[in-house]
Order: C-alpha cells, then sequence, then structure tokens
C-alpha cells in the first residue's frame, strides 16, 4: 500500500469514526467538538483529492465561523435545570431503531450505486495544486458567481443579525 | 506517484450522508439537526471535489466553493431563527413547538 493510501485510510477513519460519535452522543457539546474532528478530516481528504485551496477555506468556514456560531448557539440557548440550577446539554433522542436502519439503508444503497455505477473516470492523473488554476478562474471565468456569492454573503448576514434583534 | 480512486472518496461521502440522515431523524434538538445537515452538505461537496479530482476544466471544484458560501449562510439564518424561536417558546426541541391556536 502506498503512504497515499495510508493517509487516506487514517483520515476516512477519522472523518467516519467522528461523524458516527455525533451520531451516537447525546451531549450536544461532545457533538460539536465531534463536528470539529470530522471537519478536521474532511479538510485532509480535500487535499488527497487536490484541492488544497478548498481545503484551506473549508479550516477556516468551518472550524473558524460555523463551529463558533454553534457554540454560541448551544450557549444562548441553554436550559438550566430548575431544580439542580446545572445546565444539562444532554438532548432527548426518538428512538434509535427505525432512523439508524434507514440511514443504514441509505448507506447500503448509496454504497451499491457507486460500486455497480458506470463511472467512466479515466482522466490522466494531474495530482498537483491548484491553487494558481482556482485563483485565475475566479478572477475571470467565474468572476461573476464569486462576486454574487460575496453578496449573498453579506445579505445573508445582515439578515440573520436583523432576525437574531430583540423584537420586543 | 500512484493516485487514490475516486471510489474511495464516494465511500466516504455515502457514509456521511447516511450518518447526516441518522442524526437528522434521531435527534430532537434543532442545533443537533443543524448539524445533521452540515454532514449532508458536506458528503456532497466531497463528491464534487472527488469527481473533479483529475478534470482540468476544475467544475467540481468551483461549485463546490459556492457550496461552501451557500452553507455558511444557511447556518447563519438557521441558528437566527432558533434563537428566536428559543426567545418565543423556551425550548429547542422539534417536538415542544405547538401552535397556541
Amino acid at each position: 500500500m502506498s503512504p497515499l493510501v495510508i493517509a487516506f485510510l487514517v483520515l476516512a477513519m477519522l472523518t467516519c469514526g467522528s461523524a458516527l460519535s455525533m451520531l451516537w452522543t447525546k451531549n450536544l457539546l461532545h457533538a460539536a467538538l465531534a463536528m470539529f474532528l470530522t471537519m478536521l478530516g474532511l479538510a485532509g481528504l480535500y487535499v488527497l483529492a487536490y484541492a488544497d485551496v478548498l481545503a484551506v477555506a473549508h479550516l477556516l468556514v468551518y472550524v473558524g465561523g460555523v463551529l463558533i456560531l454553534i457554540l454560541f448557539g448551544i450557549m444562548l440557548t441553554n436550559q438550566t435545570d430548575p431544580a439542580t440550577g446545572k445546565n444539562h446539554l444532554m438532548t432527548r433522542e426518538s428512538g434509535r431503531l427505525l432512523p439508524f436502519s434507514i440511514g443504514l439503508s441509505f448507506f447500503l444503497g448509496l454504497f451499491w450505486l457507486f460500486t455497480k455505477g458506470p463511472w467512466v473516470i479515466n482522466l490522466p492523473v494531474t495530482g498537483d495544486s491548484k491553487l494558481r488554476e482556482v485563483g485565475l478562474g475566479l478572477l475571470t471565468e467565474y468572476a461573476f458567481p464569486f462576486e454574487l456569492a460575496g453578496v449573498f454573503l453579506l445579505i445573508a448576514l445582515i439578515g440573520a443579525t436583523f432576525v437574531a434583534k430583540n423584537h420586543d | 506517484m500512484t493516485d487514490i480512486p475516486v471510489i474511495y472518496f464516494l465511500w466516504v461521502s455515502a457514509f456521511l450522508f447516511a450518518t447526516g440522515i441518522s442524526i437528522l431523524l434521531v435527534k430532537k434538538n434543532t442545533i443537533f439537526v443543524l448539524m445533521g445537515i452540515e454532514l449532508i452538505l458536506n458528503a456532497a461537496n466531497l463528491n464534487l471535489v472527488a469527481f473533479s479530482k483529475n478534470d482540468p476544466s476544475l467544475q467540481g471544484l468551483y461549485l463546490s466553493i459556492f457550496v461552501l458560501v451557500v452553507g455558511v449562510c444557511e447556518m447563519a439564518i438557521a441558528l437566527a431563527i432558533i434563537l428566536q424561536v428559543y426567545r418565543n417558546y423556551r425550548a429547542i426541541e422539534v417536538d415542544q413547538f405547538k401552535s397556541e391556536y
């Protein structure tokens, strides 16, 4: 086995294992930390797929932005137990059997589809960083969607602050 | 230098998608449900990246960058909505949102 495949296996196990622990745990904060590990493993997988630009953007956005948002959401919606005065982060669940079997059937179906699918993927291996191509593409061919994404982000963040405001 | 087959990435993304669906179905906390949605989004993103791995035109990579932006917007808006729902109902479990009428 080549070292690249070993690195892939380690990162895939990190990603899948922490996603599974996100599913298994009932503690909201543990799930947020497991999501951090999932995003870390996913960024590594992006690097192995030669998408290093996306990996760095993904790390910045998810670890620096989304995870902080989620932690603030957890802190702002705390539900203190009136009897003990402690804040329990444990969440309730519906029955586990049916959702887990639905998830398992989704996984098996997709696995079967991906394995049997008639993919024609015989492109030559390029295997290098795509930083230069992505930078050039975003400022020439994809300049309009890029600017549109910026405006969209601005609108969404202003809208989020407006929605979160106290309207009393 | 050997190349990692695309099908490995597809398997990981199938696993992430199935885990996200299970989280969506099994958890009652709204923030938990949001995390499941994020997992599904990232599974789709991993698929796009894997298919554009050796593609010279890099279309999947560009699309996945824009998917990332839209995912962040969705997360910010959804958490703001959760905050307002918490102010009104003092609860964020999905089965406790009941109409008063």
